[in-house]
């Protein structure tokens, strides 16, 4: 069973390329003037997408009222998918009082009675943290009761950023899970996907490819995963970090603990796919392998040139801002570039050393990072002229008073950008925007202010 | 009348349509020109009811959180969180005023908000909301009630022409403008008190402000005592009318549990006609009373057949009951997210306080599910009609501009649900 993770070690994360600098962007919180999620959210954020196991909220109905159902993580699970249901012990002011262990409880036992999952994960929240409530010792008890893993979450939100709350999924799952099954079957080609949460289908985008190329994603954390999977991940050869640095001190560990070795990779975008799928097969060391690889990239490479034709044609000359954060900062700016769009910004604000880093090496000398989007990003389109700005709906304004195509990508996306087809569903988006006539219309001057 | 169940059977919530009384006292603030809602707990709630809010209305929301810390949540009385948060606050944008409130974290450590708000040299409205207390329309209420009592002044005298609206949470802002409207149409002056109607309507500004666009104005809630009416919508917003009495004994208070359908719609008229004897009634109030006359007989067969499912907050599914049952529609179930005393009088078969899981079980009783965008799962899975209502919409543009009121939205109303029943009957006689 678990042991509370220690948030300091957390915080200094050996593996973040930045560590070594003073500060931590991991954890800085200014009262009155931070924004972003809290722990408890990044947890659920990593853990949520496991479809068969019940996700517990043990907290009132702050946690979970306002965060069910907002992510689309779709699985191919064919039981309940417990991702799209919200589960909470909603707790009332008598539980503040007296404890919400005995609800807790009498939750937990009712879950099993009606849903059977493969496990419950119980989420701890900033009141019931406070109060002190003992959820280890819960879920000990009903592990032993029920015989299928209780897995204890702790990450109340006070104790940190989502980013953090993320790591401590992801160490809930080292510490009561990974390693507690044997695979059925193994081969010299399991992987673990870690940090790919299939949001909008993005995973399935590329592990058909995966699949053809006889890899076989042994247990992902946590898109389209199984508990059961998970339970046996520290058979893979190798962990395949996807995006999120978040988890990267839990594959750290399982290198230390199980001897896997780790990369991470980004699948948006052409060259981000192609050499994500080389890496790989890289590091799985084996050249037949590699060779089939190189096969595959060149033929889905020359498919999607052809598809991207069209688009190629029409983005010529254009250039874009992107505003949004994290690694969307850099791996949407790659994809653009894919498509022959020039990225003259992109906004770095909250990106951490590492997605700084990428950001530059993508955009190159002339492109500004911007640290300060909100004002910077008008000035810039001035400046360069640019043709579309990629922001969240804050900045649609700016466009609208520059008459700019506008394309929303931080709202809670509904396609998937993800792999060689994502890039062309993401064409397909810039196209309409660019052509939309819309926001050249909808800032016309209304006939009383001529 | 039927069966009212209040307690729920079960340790847990599945599937909640609850939310909490943090995100209600915010939104409240927000219907207050340039006012920031200060969350005082940890960021996460805060975040939440930004992310929250900004898909329900697709418009910016304006919101800033204490963000309390494990160190701070342990050692500290809240001082240090709320009197940096009012600097950092002030240093960037220039608020006319902070609605300060707490969450489950801060109530539970016991800061003294009141005391730590005594302390501070700014415009500042403060209220205890814990949400493991109440629900949405409790913490929309205990905000209003504060911004009256910690803002209002006193006085003796009243303008007979001037009119007070406590709308209750449930009410989008497009209804909040049709009821100031209907008022001005019969010669008064209407102020309300949040209003939305002027803030998350879904209108273009000119610029992205960091703090909320429109709104009741600070100068004009410090003025409320002297309207010579005051008009609460929802049980909810009961409190709220006699804190304003408070403040001005000789005001006139009216409270109507909703605004929803004909009966209530000719009450509000009666009074507004008794209070302001004088005025002609206009010409369009007149039209609109007989088309929702019409869409009444017109909806009757279709509504008459169905039965309904309505999910939500309590005054909300109250008027929702209401305008239903008038043209012959047959509620069965009322799902309500919190206890309230006006669950007895709801017109249904039955009255739950509960959770998802609960319509789900008596998914047989019910045709067609009015109720927030969590019921689209449910309806999909069991082939049940679905008007989306309340909080939160993110599947559909355009909720803000949804009126369900008096008597033209009354009419709106009725035709919507209708045309999704007769929808509905027609697809599953397809198959
Ligand atoms: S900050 Fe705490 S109470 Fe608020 S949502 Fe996060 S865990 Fe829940």
């Amino acid at each position: 069973m678990a042991k509370k993770p220690k948030i300091k070690d957390l915080l200094v994360e050996s593996a973040c390329s930045h560590s070594a600098a003073k500060k931590s962007a991991c954890n800085t919180q200014t009262p009155g003037a931070t924004t972003g999620g809290c722990a408890f959210e990044g947890a659920q954020i990593a853990l949520f997408p496991y479809a068969d196991a019940a996700h517990l909220v043990h907290g009132p109905i702050t946690c979970l009222g306002a965060s069910w159902e907002t992510r689309a993580t779709p699985t191919s699970h064919r039981g309940h998918d417990f991702t799209q249901m919200g589960f909470t012990t909603a707790i009332s002011t008598n539980d503040v009082v007296f404890g919400g262990e005995e609800k807790l409880r009498a939750a937990i036992d009712y879950i099993i009675e009606n849903y059977a999952p493969q496990a419950v994960f119980v989420y701890a929240t900033c009141v019931t943290a406070l109060i002190g409530d003992d959820i280890d010792a819960v879920c000990r008890q009903a592990q032993s009761t029920y015989g299928i893993p209780m897995i204890p979450v702790h990450a109340p939100g006070f104790v940190g950023s989502k980013n953090l709350g993320s790591r401590l999924g992801g160490e809930a799952v080292l510490a009561a899970l990974v390693g507690t099954k044997e695979p059925e079957v193994r081969t010299p080609y399991d992987i673990n996907l870690i940090g790919e949460y299939n949001v909008t289908g993005d995973m399935w985008q590329y592990t058909p490819l995966l699949e053809e190329l006889g890899i076989r994603v042994l247990a992902t954390l946590s898109g389209d995963g199984r508990i059961a999977d998970i339970r046996a991940a520290h058979r893979a050869r190798l962990n395949v970090i996807v995006c999120a640095k978040s988890l990267i001190s839990l594959t750290r560990k399982m290198q230390e603990q199980y001897g896997i070795p780790f990369i991470s990779l980004s699948f948006y975008g052409k060259r981000d796919t192609s050499s994500g799928l080389l890496a790989i097969a890289d590091a799985l060391g084996d050249e037949d392998l590699r060779e089939r690889t190189r096969t595959l990239v060149a033929r889905e490479e020359a498919w999607l040139e052809e598809k991207l034709a069209p688009y190629r044609r029409l983005f010529e000359g254009k250039k874009a801002i992107l505003n949004t954060g994290g690694n969307k900062s850099w791996s949407i700016a790659s994809a653009l570039q894919d498509l022959g769009i020039e990225v003259v910004a992109t906004s770095v604000r909250k990106a951490t050393e590492d997605d700084k880093e990428k950001a530059r090496q993508y955009l190159g000398e002339s492109g500004v990072l911007m640290t300060n989007p909100g004002t910077e990003q008008a000035k810039i389109i001035d400046q360069t002229g640019a043709h579309l700005l990629l922001a969240g709906g804050r900045s649609l304004y700016t466009a609208i008073k520059k008459r700019i195509a506008f394309i929303d990508v931080n709202q809670e996306k509904k396609k998937s950008y993800g792999g060689y087809q994502g890039l062309l569903n993401l064409a397909e988006d810039i196209k309409n925007a660019l052509e939309n006539p819309v926001f050249n219309i909808v800032a016309r001057r209304a006939p009383w202010e001529k | 009348m039927g069966e009212v169940s209040r307690k729920p059977g079960k340790p847990l919530q599945v599937n909640p349509i609850k939310l909490s009384q943090p995100m209600g006292a915010a939104l409240a603030f927000l219907g207050v020109n340039q006012c920031m809602p200060l969350m005082h707990g940890a960021l996460g709630c805060a975040s939440f009811t930004k992310v929250f809010l900004t898909r329900h209305f697709s418009e910016p929301i304006a919101i800033q959180t204490t963000a309390v810390t494990d160190i701070t949540a342990i050692l500290d009385g809240g001082d240090y969180n709320i009197v940096e948060s009012v600097k950092n606050i002030t240093a960037k944008v220039a608020p006319k005023l902070i609605g300060l409130h707490t969450t489950g974290l801060t109530e539970t450590k016991g800061d003294d908000i009141r005391g730590v708000a005594a302390k501070i040299d700014f415009p500042l409205v403060h209220v205890n909301t814990p949400d493991y207390e109440g629900g949405l329309e409790s913490g929309w209420a205990l905000a209003t009630r504060a911004l009256i009592r910690q803002l209002v002044r006193p006085t003796d005298q009243v303008q007979p022409d001037k009119l007070v609206l406590l709308p209750h949470v449930g009410l989008q802002p497009i209804e909040v403008e049709k009821i100031k409207e209907f008022i001005a149409l019969f010669g008064f002056e209407a102020l309300a008190l949040p209003d939305l109607s002027t803030s998350l309507d879904g209108h273009l500004g000119h610029k992205q402000g960091a703090l909320s666009g429109g709104g009741i104005e600070v100068d004009d809630i410090e003025n409320l005592a002297d309207a010579a009416l005051v008009i609460s919508i929802g049980a909810s917003m009961r409190d709220c009318a006699q804190a304003l009495r408070e403040k001005n004994p000789a005001m006139s208070v009216h409270h109507f549990d909703h605004l929803h359908g004909l009966e209530v719609s000719d009450a509000l008229v009666e009074l507004l006609m008794q209070k302001m004897p004088a005025t002609e009634i206009h010409p369009g109030v007149k039209r609109w009373r007989m088309r929702l006359q019409d869409a009444m007989l017109d909806c009757h067969f279709a509504l008459g057949q169905t039965r309904f499912a309505v999910v939500g907050e309590p005054d909300q599914v109250a008027g929702l009951c209401q305008a239903l049952t008038e043209a012959g529609g047959r509620v069965t179930l009322a799902l309500t997210t919190v206890d309230a005393p006006q669950l007895a009088p709801i017109k249904a078969t039955r009255v739950l306080v509960g959770d998802l899981e609960d319509a789900e079980r008596l998914h047989e009783d019910y045709d067609l599910i009015i109720g927030n965008f969590h019921c689209e799962a449910l309806a999909l899975r069991y082939h049940k009609g679905l008007v989306l209502r309340g909080f939160p919409n993110w599947e559909q543009v355009g909720n803000q501009l949804k009126n369900d009121l008096l008597y033209e939205g009354g009419a709106y109303f009725l035709c919507e649900v209708a045309n999704a029943a007769d929808h509905q009957r027609r697809h599953e006689a397809k198959g």
